[in-house]
Parts: structure tokens; sequence; C-alpha cells
């Protein structure tokens, strides 16, 4: 797509964003049951 | 195999699938010729703005029934399902202003959708505190209900905000009366995406219930 706009950074930021959220919370998850 | 183990597994799996979105989202889906590659985050925001509304409601239903039954195990899924409709809230808060920084042209307008949703957040926030502050556990389950079902209720005016107001904020264009107005690729992408965010919604809400049980047995002992 020429004149679609260039702004592949802003995706590439939300879906790196995205993935260190949900893996932050799945290691929170499973440090708190490893401590029980 | 226990609950938290099971949990860990569910999540385990919906992690790798969310890798397979990503790489169908980046990789296989056409690029929108307005919005360009940035309308990608849609097949992340939507689907995690859909499981924060849905977790709430199920924190809703599942408060009221407690209030009626006084089940713990109802209070316990509505903490678990708390938490994780935290977490997606973080997800949707985050997505929402970096599409809106190259679309709109700004990270933030207070308009009727965005706002209703940084404060169901903020309700989602007040829960879990409020869930730390009580130390007597059938006023913290009776406190926590009340407050459940309070942003149950919100959930159908964040969802309508669009038609009740005028927004900024696009008007859904898949969970809407009439047929998706998206293209067959673009959908199927996102009916993925959404899988996945039900998968690792189960998969969150299995380890944090399996969580609260230890914590409460622990308590007992």
């Amino acid at each position: 797509m020429a004149d679609a706009p260039h702004n592949a950074g802003y995706m590439a930021a939300a879906y790196v964003a995205t993935a260190l959220i949900l893996l932050a919370y799945a290691v929170s998850l499973y440090r708190r049951a490893a401590r029980r | 195999m226990t609950l938290a183990r099971k949990g860990h597994w569910t999540t385990v799996v919906g992690l790798v699938l969310l890798g397979g979105v990503y790489v169908r989202a980046v990789v296989f889906t056409p690029v929108e010729r307005l919005q360009g590659p940035a309308q990608k985050i849609f097949y992340l925001h939507v689907p995690a703005a859909v499981w924060t509304e849905l977790a709430m409601v199920l924190v809703g239903v599942a408060s009221v029934v407690f209030l009626f039954l006084k089940d713990p195990r109802l209070d316990r899924f509505a903490e678990a399902s708390a938490e994780v409709g935290t977490v997606f809230a973080a997800i949707v808060l985050t997505t929402g202003p970096i599409w809106g920084k190259t679309v709109w042209g700004t990270w933030w307008a207070w308009d009727a959708r965005l706002t209703s949703t940084l404060f169901l957040f903020f309700l989602y926030i007040g829960y879990l505190l409020l869930r730390g502050a009580v130390g007597d556990a059938g006023a913290r389950a009776r406190y926590a209900a009340v407050l459940g079902i309070c942003g149950m209720a919100l959930v159908p005016f964040i969802h309508l905000s669009v038609y009740l107001f005028r927004t900024l904020h696009p008007q859904p264009i898949i969970l809407k009366p009439s047929a998706p107005s998206l293209p067959p690729s673009m959908l199927v992408t996102w009916l993925l995406s959404f899988a996945v965010f039900t998968v690792l919604y189960v998969g969150f809400v299995m380890q944090r219930y399996a969580l609260g049980r230890a914590r409460e047995e622990g308590d007992d002992g």
C-alpha cells in the first residue's frame, strides 16, 4: 500500500507492550504460587 | 493435575498461540489503506476490551449469586476475574492511546468511551484495594460483592457510550446488531485473537483462583 501511512512503529510498540503486560502478569502469578 | 497446574499450562498455551496471532496479524493480514499498519493494533485492543468488560460482568454475576448463596467459591472467582480484568484493562489503556496518537493525532481525549473505560479501570483497582483493606473475610466478600455489582452496571453504559454521546472513539464494527464491517481476512484474525484472549482469561483465572484458595487454606491453618 504505497499511500498508507508509515506508522508501523506504533503497531510494534502496542504489540510489544501487550506481550510485556501479559508476560509480567503470568510471571507474577507463577512466582506468587511458587511462594506458597 | 491441580487447578494451578492446569491454569499454568493453559496460560502457556495461550501465550504461544498469541505469538501465532502476532504472525498472522503482522504478516498475513492486509494493511488497511487509510490507517496503515497501526490499524493492526485493533486485533489486540478490541479483544482485550471485550474481555475487560466481560470479566467485570462475570464479577457482577458471581457477586449477585454470592449474596444469595454465600458460597466462598463465588467470591474467590470474582476476585480472580477482577484481577485478570485489571490486567486486560491495562492493555486496553496502553494500546488505545498508541493507536490514537498516530490516527487521531493525540494520545488521549476525554470522550465518553475513553473516560468511562478509564473509570472502569479505577473501579477494578478500587475493588482490589477494598479486598486488601478489609480484614474480616465475611465483610470483605460482602463489600466486594456490592462494588462488583456496581461495576457490572457500568459495562452496558461503556459499550453504548459511542451511541449515546458524540465521541471520537470509533463505533463498534464487530459487536453490533448488524453484520461485522470487516473483510473476511481481517475478521478471521480478530476472531483468532479473541479466542486466544479467551484462553488467556481462563488460564489466568484458574491460576488466580487456585492462589486465592491456597491463601484461605493457609489462613485457616
